[in-house]
């Protein structure tokens, strides 16, 4: 899986180990128009890539500085994405940063008890 | 935050130039500055966050067809008592719907018991709906739960102010 590089995000992929997640890393900040455009055929990839794999995507936001609107729609699509391909989803956050707390929170409502969708509070 | 004199004002008037860059310039430049003056950077990240959103907005939905040099684009940011009041201006047209969305948008968020109930609510109409370029709809109420702000809309002949007042 190659990393994303937009203007002034990149979303970094560690490597991949077997029976070890796949370390997804936000970097800078997701502020485009429509950032869909680039995210969305980026992140099928990345499901595709993970069920063949059997892989967990462990997806780390701690070091993303800002996303706009846009990009949490694309992420909430993400989620459901992932959900109906039978992929599993763990979205960490810094806990101590508010908006980050605020943001991430929110998405609990589609944390359904099982656990293909997983949100964990980080503190770096 | 812990302003050193309660009153601050930070206010610029731009000539737009209807590019997209121009709203991260902006965004992080009011982070910037907040954050030379108050030492809490949750405040500074919610004004810029608020800031972003509404000039996104501004963009996306202003009247831009006129090349006229005196159609501006206003961004204003004041504040002082625990309060920043962030206002952005744009020349707006009935042909695309005038403030008539906005306005909607404004209503369906108070509809609810609290802005964190709307958000929650519009995050699962958007994870329902069916199709993926459905306009996301999520910008205002963000301001409006993430920022803790409350927001006001005034049409004054084509041009729209659109208010967010955070309490910090
Ligand atoms: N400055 C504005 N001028 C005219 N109409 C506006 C303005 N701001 C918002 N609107 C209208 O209000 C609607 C809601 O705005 P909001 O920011 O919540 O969502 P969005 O911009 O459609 O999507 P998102 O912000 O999630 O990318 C917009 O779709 C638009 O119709
Ligand atoms: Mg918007």
């Amino acid at each position: 899986m190659d990393k994303l590089s937009a203007a002034d995000l990149t979303i970094d992929v560690g490597p991949t180990e077997a029976g070890q997640p796949l370390r997804v890393t936000w970097l800078g900040k997701s502020a485009d128009r429509s950032p869909a455009t680039i995210l969305a055929p980026w992140f099928e990839k990345l499901l595709a890539e993970a069920k063949a794999g059997a892989t967990v995507v462990e997806m780390h936001f701690e070091r993303l500085e800002h996303f706009n609107s846009s990009t949490i729609t694309a992420l909430i699509r993400l989620i459901q994405n992932a959900r109906n391909a039978g992929v599993r989803l763990v979205m960490v956050y810094d806990q101590n940063l508010k908006w980050q707390r605020l943001s991430f929170d929110a998405l609990r409502v589609f944390e359904k008890g099982d656990d293909l969708f997983q949100l964990k509070a980080a503190q770096p | 935050m812990n302003p050193q004199s309660d009153e601050f004002s930070f206010i610029i008037n731009l000539p737009v130039r209807n590019e997209w860059r121009n709203v991260d310039l902006l965004r992080t430049s009011v982070q910037n500055c907040f954050t030379a003056v108050f030492a809490d950077l949750d405040g500074c990240h919610a004004v810029s966050m608020v800031t972003g959103e509404l000039l996104e907005n501004a963009l996306k939905y202003g009247d831009w067809r006129a090349a006229d040099p005196a159609t501006v684009f206003r961004l204003r940011v004041v504040g002082g008592k625990g309060k920043v009041d962030v206002s952005v201006q744009n020349p707006i047209a009935n042909e695309l719907g005038g403030a008539g969305k906005l306005l909607q948008t404004l209503e369906w968020i108070a509809s609810y018991p609290s802005a964190e109930a709307a958000y929650r609510a519009r995050m699962l109409q958007i994870a329902q709906s069916e199709d993926p370029m459905e306009p996301s709809q999520l910008g205002l109420v963000r301001i409006a739960y993430e920022g803790n702000c409350a927001l006001r809309a005034s049409v004054d002949g084509a041009i729209l102010t659109i208010t967010a007042t955070l309490e910090l």
